[in-house]
């Protein structure tokens, strides 16, 4: 029997960017009713591929066919002719118009008459659209804008769902979701399947990929190493496909136990969002954060960092007040952040590495504060970019054209620069691949036996458990509890967020 | 290739058109005499536009440097005819210059309000204060103390070439400190580092503590200060001072920038772009003169120039 004509082939995939390959010779082939998980570190090549397949980018070399038929993907339109539907990591969202609207962009709207547009069909099919994942507490006549990140995700998702496509590719997009909005997003891919279409998943969460996808196709350096069924591979086999070599541990052992100075105490702080909260940190602790998003992580990380307006409760910073008016006071009084948006909020993406990083460190980093001192930038870029094992070409690079987790590195080192008393993280790996991933791990680590202290704000919960030393539940903008992390159980921390007792099934 | 026709394309194009002057009018174009002349003939526009380029590089713009320059012109023409000192005169017209920007800044910075209508709404103001001050006339003859209206008709004498004095007028040489100040503040100091920053990721910069609204407002009161300086030289060049002399410099300044944005990496604008900007505007506008083109003609070509260069550089970087 010959095999099936499969619904997508991309064969011999080559692309490169100013000389700098980005593919070389990838293949890529999904199959009708199939959930295709498409895996690699970052760099590997994984976005270029989808690029290519979206029409964005033009590739050097390519034979794709769909349906078994030869085609060219030279404009977006193209791909969405030919049934493809893309749902990115970055949102193409208007946050001023309705949820209805958001959805119905780039179709026809409904109209009476052939002329007014009819809200009230509008918003049902919208409504309906959100029904199918199981979404009731969205609103269509809701302003995009005002949702959480995790809704307006759900709400892109909806859209791309609204008719009938032949390939739904996924970027991350589970990225913002809580739990249970990612196993309804789940629940309808497999829908997706049923009838059918097929998806092509893109996460660095293996374990969603294990529970989710039929197979899997491995990019490594822009070349597709392995691709074949997910059943009878582990989770280990898969990491060393990606990076090509055995990783014995996924988080560094910590090297020295927390000392008992205090570093950074917390007593009765609150803000408009944040009701009173109390909580201190000792020389080299890392205290994770946990809690569902929107439970007052961000309003704790943004009083602490000097961005929110501090209503009630003091703060010390080594045993001395430490009243932040601005993110500038914060840093000058040795508090570091990582924010949790790297492209948004923590990089200014078209200026080169060694500017990035010292960015928050100019006064220090230049002469009598006044005069640029490039080259003394670029050592210690250099420096804290070996470190960490950045890779780029130089500190004089454009961090635009890094791949995530280098860019996440250079965030980092942007913090570690100026060896910060107290270290604020949200969401540190999002996005990252594995091997970034451990050396991001090992950077937090070398700064707590410095002494420094961490605060990790994280959804990822094995990454809370594995480099926390204390968690902190917050819910409903409190810290409900305070637990050690060594030992600690998955289901019992998810427990303890939703505000049940550990060890109920969840 | 298309990185470097991009990247150069502007300059490629600037050097074809001084081929072509200098073939259509080889006896006055390529001259030492001529070339002096244009530097004099942009030097006003040349510090607008360097002023302009500060805020720009925040990713902002003014609308109001024509106004105030105007502005600038006859609150110092007023004190002149009110018998006050030259120096009195000029610096109290730089300070208000100063505080106009500074007003600029405080709308956009303190308040929040979009660049785009804060300063249309402060050039709108400026130049009725201007008009308000000055009833409308021109401020003009003896009036003028004739040190003023001499200053920009003097220069330091380079000798002689082909048979004539030249000399570097003295409104060149302060364009030319100033763009030197605006280079060293852009390019040389942390100041200028974090404008740009502010200009590539204004939230990012603010989280790397950087006092996104103080700058803000440091930048437009240079520009305003900057723009001050313009309308004083013009006032000096034609020893006169009305209320509208200086409404073509805004255009043409925000044109120069743009003109200089294509030939920047990534589009960012960078103070000696600027000036190959104004430069090119300012041999087109000498060489149509020369060459006896209607000036409503030369408006139309300037146009055109503007839309190809800007074009060219942003179709070859939409698809990569």
């Amino acid at each position: 029997m010959a095999p099936p004509v499969p619904l997508l082939s991309a064969i011999s995939v080559t692309k490169a960017y100013a000389g700098v390959p980005a593919l070389s010779g990838a293949s890529l082939v999904i199959a009708p009713g199939e959930i295709h998980a498409l895996m690699g570190e970052n760099g590997a090549g994984k976005s270029t591929l989808i690029k290519i397949l979206a029409g964005v980018v033009a590739p050097d070399t390519a034979e794709i066919t769909v349906n078994g038929e030869r085609v060219g993907i030279d404009s977006t339109k193209a791909a969405y002719r030919l049934g493809l539907r893309f749902i990115h990591q970055e949102f193409n969202v208007v946050p001023t118009l309705s949820v209805a609207e958001n959805i119905f962009m780039g179709r026809r709207y409904p109209r009476r008459a052939g002329l007014f547009v009819d809200w009230k069909v509008l918003n049902r099919e919208a409504q309906r659209a959100l029904d199918r994942l199981g979404i009731d507490h969205i609103d269509p006549r809701q302003n995009l804008g005002t949702l959480s990140l995790g809704d307006q995700m759900l709400v892109r998702i909806s859209a791309a769902l609204l008719d009938d496509a032949k390939l739904y590719v996924m970027d991350e997009p589970t990225a913002a979701l809580t739990r249970d909005e990612s196993e309804r997003l789940f629940r309808v891919l497999r829908e997706i399947r049923a009838s059918g279409s097929s998806v092509l998943y893109v996460s660095h969460r293996l374990d969603e990929i294990m529970a989710l996808c039929d197979k899997a196709t491995v990019l490594r350096d822009g070349r597709s190493i392995d691709s074949g069924a997910l059943t009878n591979i582990t989770h280990d086999d898969l990491v060393a496909l990606m990076i090509g070599r055995k990783v014995e541990e996924a988080y560094p052992k910590a090297t020295a136990e927390p000392r008992e100075t205090t570093v950074f105490a917390a007593a009765g702080l609150a803000t408009a969002g944040l009701n009173p909260v109390s909580l201190s940190l000792r020389e080299g602790e890392v205290l994770g954060i946990a809690g569902l998003s929107g439970s007052g992580q961000g309003e704790l990380i943004r009083a602490i960092f000097g961005d929110a307006k501090v209503t009630a409760g003091t703060m010390t910073l080594s045993s001395s007040p430490y009243t932040p008016s601005s993110p500038a006071s914060a840093w000058q009084s040795g508090v570091a952040y990582v924010p949790r948006e790297r492209r948004a909020e923590g990089l200014v993406m078209r200026r080169p590495i060694f500017e990035n990083i010292t960015l928050a460190h100019l006064k220090r980093q230049s002469r009598a504060g006044t005069w640029l001192a490039p080259n003394r930038e670029k050592r210690l870029a250099a420096e804290l970019g070996a470190n960490m094992r950045l890779k780029a070409v130089g500190p004089a690079q454009d961090v635009l054209e890094l791949s995530g987790g280098n860019q996440q590195k250079v965030v980092f080192a942007k913090a570690v620069a100026g060896n910060p008393r107290l270290l604020l993280l949200e969401e540190p790996t999002r996005g990252v691949d594995v091997g970034a991933k451990f050396d991001i791990y090992s950077i937090v680590r070398e700064l707590t036996a410095k002494g420094a202290a961490v605060i990790l704000v994280s959804s990822d919960l094995p990454e809370l458990i594995g480099i926390s030393d204390r968690i902190a539940v917050m819910r409903r903008g409190e810290i409900t509890t305070i637990v050690d992390a060594a030992g600690l159980r998955e289901d019992d921390l998810i427990n303890l967020c939703y505000g049940r007792a550990p060890g109920m099934v969840a | 290739m298309q990185l470097f026709i991009r990247r150069y394309g502007t300059l490629i194009g600037f050097v074809a058109i001084l081929v072509f002057f200098s073939a259509m009018l080889p006896g006055t174009f390529p001259t030492a005499r001529n070339w002096l002349n244009i530097t004099q003939q942009v030097s006003m526009l040349m510090v607008v536009a360097a002023g302009m380029t500060i805020v720009m590089v925040m990713g902002d713009f003014d609308l109001s440097v024509g106004s105030a320059a105007s502005l600038a012109g006859i609150v110092a023409a007023l004190m002149m005819a009110a018998g006050q000192p030259i120096w009195a005169a000029v610096a109290v017209a730089l300070v208000v210059g100063l505080l106009g920007g500074a007003f600029n800044g405080a709308m956009v910075s303190l308040v929040g309000i979009l660049p785009f209508i804060a300063t249309l709404a402060t050039m709108t103001m400026f130049s009725g204060l201007a008009f308000v001050v000055s009833g409308g006339k021109t401020i003009s003859g003896r009036a003028i103390p004739e040190d003023f209206g001499n200053f920009a008709r003097g220069g330091i004498p380079l000798g002689e070439w082909g048979g004539v004095a030249i000399s570097l007028p003295n409104l060149s040489i302060i364009a030319i400190v100033v763009v030197l100040a605006v280079w060293v503040l852009l390019e040389q100091t942390t100041y200028g580092r974090r404008l740009y920053a502010i200009g590539g990721n204004m939230e990012a910069a603010h989280l790397s503590g950087i006092a996104v609204k103080r700058l803000r407002l440091i930048a437009f009161s240079l520009t305003g200060l900057a723009a001050a300086a313009g309308g004083l030289m013009y006032a000096s060049r034609v020893a006169s001072a009305n209320p509208v002399q200086g409404s073509g410099l805004m255009l043409n300044a925000i044109a120069a920038v743009f003109l200089g944005t294509t030939m920047s990496r990534h589009g960012e604008p960078r103070i000696l772009a600027t000036v190959v900007g104004v430069i090119v505007l300012g041999v087109l506008d000498n060489g149509l003169t020369q060459m006896s083109v209607d000036s409503y003609v030369r408006q139309v070509l300037v146009g055109a120039l503007i839309l190809v260069a800007v074009a060219a550089s942003s179709l070859s970087q939409r698809r990569r």
